[in-house]
């Protein structure tokens, strides 16, 4: 068996006396496409928040490709390799595309203190910039303020900007929310693109979405683990459907 | 091209002029330019990366002790430097007190950012007076710009040049560092910083190093100044300095690069003038900041920048409206000004009193060079009169304006899908 892209081990995370996450075990493989669902108020978010390193956990581990990374700060995670994007879109809004990502590409190349390199010399960052940009298909916006952009467009930087860091973990927080159905197959065709040859771990609520993309699914509910497993396993899971795809799917 | 060609234009003006101008407005001037610079460097970290420091006059000031102290030891002969290069040790100064501040300041975001910046800058002026080594004391610290080369630094002249270099070469390393990769990250702090951090920033870290820029240029621009003056006092350190640099950037523009040193300039040299004509030159000054900020809230810099896009798509309406504007609001500012100058004149306890008691009357005072007799009512009615006529004006212009503005969008609305 491959080694876990990210594995949780008894991870808890307490706010006063809630607790949020009871004590999640969990193994993403490498290259897998992983959805975790789970009702509004499962923890889904939290537990990305764990992950990335904007909450310390409570108790338990982060693996990262074997080590730990539980407390880690963000910026440190994610040069350990693991990005994520966010549910509420999180770029430069008074910035053009261009420049929205060629901020998320400079971290690859480790350019974090380059006072003295002009912007416009610095060639694997600028390549890298249009590459990412083709990627997320917003070459024909590339001058225009991220503010101004439609909300799918804006989605899609937000997916883009995730990807500037060049990590091989890729944490995607409900990408489609709000979206029209044909913005949605639009998405999962370049979310599919966009994450070939990585890891990815994705909140969604849209099932068909959850159901097209995924290799396997991990449904929380209450802060706890209820079942992992491919799509078929978990539609047929007693459990699942009892907890939550009872009133959606049946 | 046309920015360039500004650009050539203020320069040239710039160097030309002692040729017309009198020593001591060329002292105005080099102030006004000091300021200039203090507000670029002030606007590397309020604009470019959205940390607003209420406490900016402390690096001013360190970079101007500094500077002082450096004279003091060029003048005993203790260090060699050629005088025209001190005012580099007041960047040196500011450099290594923003990186310790911005250490401190920069763990917050927001409001409590520019709280620690504000209560850093206080405490050290609070100090201050009690560290008499080093800031001199109540009476401050004096020196003499030692000669250099041919140069004597003597005369307004020669100080003006030198300031003059270094404010334009400050303001081009600004420029530059704004082209770096760097300096798009920094404005990338400004946007969000969560988003830096995810991306693998230290976003901590970053910001010590804007925050230690931006001091360090306010370094210069405090060197520079007790260069010129030959003095410093550390009053310099007050809530006064600190609040002047945010007034020019606003007023000038946060979001345009030179809108800051054109706020300074403007600023600088209003008060310059104004403080000739009225003893209520800062009563003015804050109106128009208030102004400024009520109606074009994005600066003086942006209202250059629309009027010139207006020029060039031929947009003679909106120009045609601008110049309109211009009746009503010197009807405003003269009816205002009138009220304002008669009443302080009035209210004068020392001066207007004393005629009052001897003459037993309400003698004229004399406003625009005319006579107004304060107990008349035409006086105040007349004034009275001019302002409400004006704001009656600028509410039809603009009501026009309004009207114009629906009719288009209605025209240009898409249909409905």
């Amino acid at each position: 068996m491959t080694q876990a892209a990210i594995e949780l081990a008894g991870l808890k995370k307490r706010f006063g006396d809630n607790e949020i996450i009871r004590g999640v075990d969990l193994a993403v493989r490498e290259h897998e496409r992983h959805a975790l669902i789970g009702p509004n108020g499962a923890g889904k978010s939290t537990l990305f928040h764990l992950i990335s390193g904007l909450y310390t956990p409570s108790a338990g581990d982060i693996l990262l490709n074997g080590r730990s990374i539980g407390g880690l700060p963000p910026h440190l995670i994610t040069r350990r390799g693991l990005s994520r994007s966010f549910q509420i879109t999180t770029i430069f809004p008074r910035l053009s595309v261009q420049e929205n990502l060629r901020i998320a590409a400079m971290s690859k190349h480790g350019r974090r203190y380059a006072l003295f390199s002009l912007a416009r010399n610095a060639k694997e960052v600028n390549r890298d910039t249009d590459q990412l940009m083709e990627l997320v298909r917003l070459s024909h916006v590339r001058d225009k303020f991220a503010g101004d952009l439609t909300y799918s467009e804006q989605r899609a930087l937000e997916i883009g900007m995730a990807m500037g860091p060049g990590a091989d973990v890729i944490l995607l927080d409900e990408p489609m929310a709000g979206m029209s159905r044909e913005e949605t197959h639009y998405m999962i065709d370049l979310i599919r693109n966009v994450t070939v040859g990585k890891t990815l771990l994705v909140v969604e609520h849209d099932m068909e979405v959850v159901f097209s993309l995924c290799d396997r699914i991990s449904v929380l509910v209450y802060g706890e683990l209820i079942a992992t497993g491919r799509p078929d396993d978990i539609r047929s899971n007693a459990r699942v459907q009892e907890a939550y795809l009872g009133e959606v799917v049946a | 091209m046309l920015r360039l060609i500004t650009l050539a234009l203020v320069g040239a003006v710039l160097i030309a002029a002692p040729l017309f101008l009198e020593p001591h407005s060329i002292g105005v001037l080099t102030t006004a330019l000091i300021a200039a610079l203090f507000a670029m460097a002030f606007n590397l970290l309020s604009g470019r990366a959205g940390m607003l420091s209420f406490g900016h006059a402390a690096y001013f000031a360190i970079g101007g002790f500094a500077v002082i102290h450096t004279m003091q030891a060029v003048e005993s002969g203790a260090i060699w430097l050629p005088t025209p290069l001190v005012p580099l040790m007041g960047g040196v100064a500011g450099l290594i007190g923003g990186l310790g501040a911005g250490f401190f300041a920069t763990r917050r975001s927001g409001v409590y950012f520019s709280m620690v910046t504000l209560a850093l800058a206080e405490m050290l002026h609070a100090l201050a007076p009690n560290l008499g080594g080093f800031f001199g004391g109540e009476v401050g610290l004096t020196s003499m710009r030692m000669p250099w080369l041919a140069f004597d630094y003597g005369s307004e002249n020669q100080v003006y040049f030198t300031v003059l270099a270094w404010t334009v070469f400050g303001i081009a390393l600004l420029y530059a560092y704004n082209q770096t990769l760097f300096g798009r990250l920094t404005v990338g702090l400004r946007e969000s910083e969560r988003r830096i951090s995810f991306l693998g920033y230290n976003a901590h870290h970053t910001k010590i190093i804007v925050f230690g820029v931006s001091a360090m240029f306010s370094g210069i621009a405090g060197g520079l100044l007790a260069f010129a003056t030959e003095s410093m006092n550390y009053s310099m350190l007050g809530m006064g300095m600190s609040a002047s640099v945010v007034l020019h950037t606003f007023v000038g523009g946060s979001t345009v690069f030179l809108g800051p040193a054109l706020g300074a300039l403007i600023f600088a040299l209003f008060g310059s003038l104004v403080s000739d004509l009225t003893k209520n030159w800062l009563l003015y000054q804050g109106i128009l900041f208030v102004l400024i900020m009520m109606f074009m809230g994005d600066g003086l810099a942006m209202l250059w920048i629309r009027i010139v896009n207006e020029c060039r798509s031929r947009n003679w309406d909106a120009l045609r409206q601008r110049v309109l504007l211009l009746i009503p609001g010197l009807l405003i500012t003269v009816g205002a000004i009138t009220i304002l100058e008669v009443t302080s004149k009035i209210l004068d306890q020392q001066q207007y009193a004393t005629s009052v008691a001897r003459m037993n009357a309400w003698p004229p005072v004399s406003v625009f060079g005319v006579s107004w007799d304060p107990t008349s009512a035409l006086t105040w009615l007349l004034p009275l009169v001019a302002i409400l006529v004006g704001i009656g004006f600028v509410y039809l212009i603009l009501a026009r304006k309004m009207q114009q503005r629906t009719g288009t969008i209605i025209m240009s609305r898409e249909p409905a899908r």
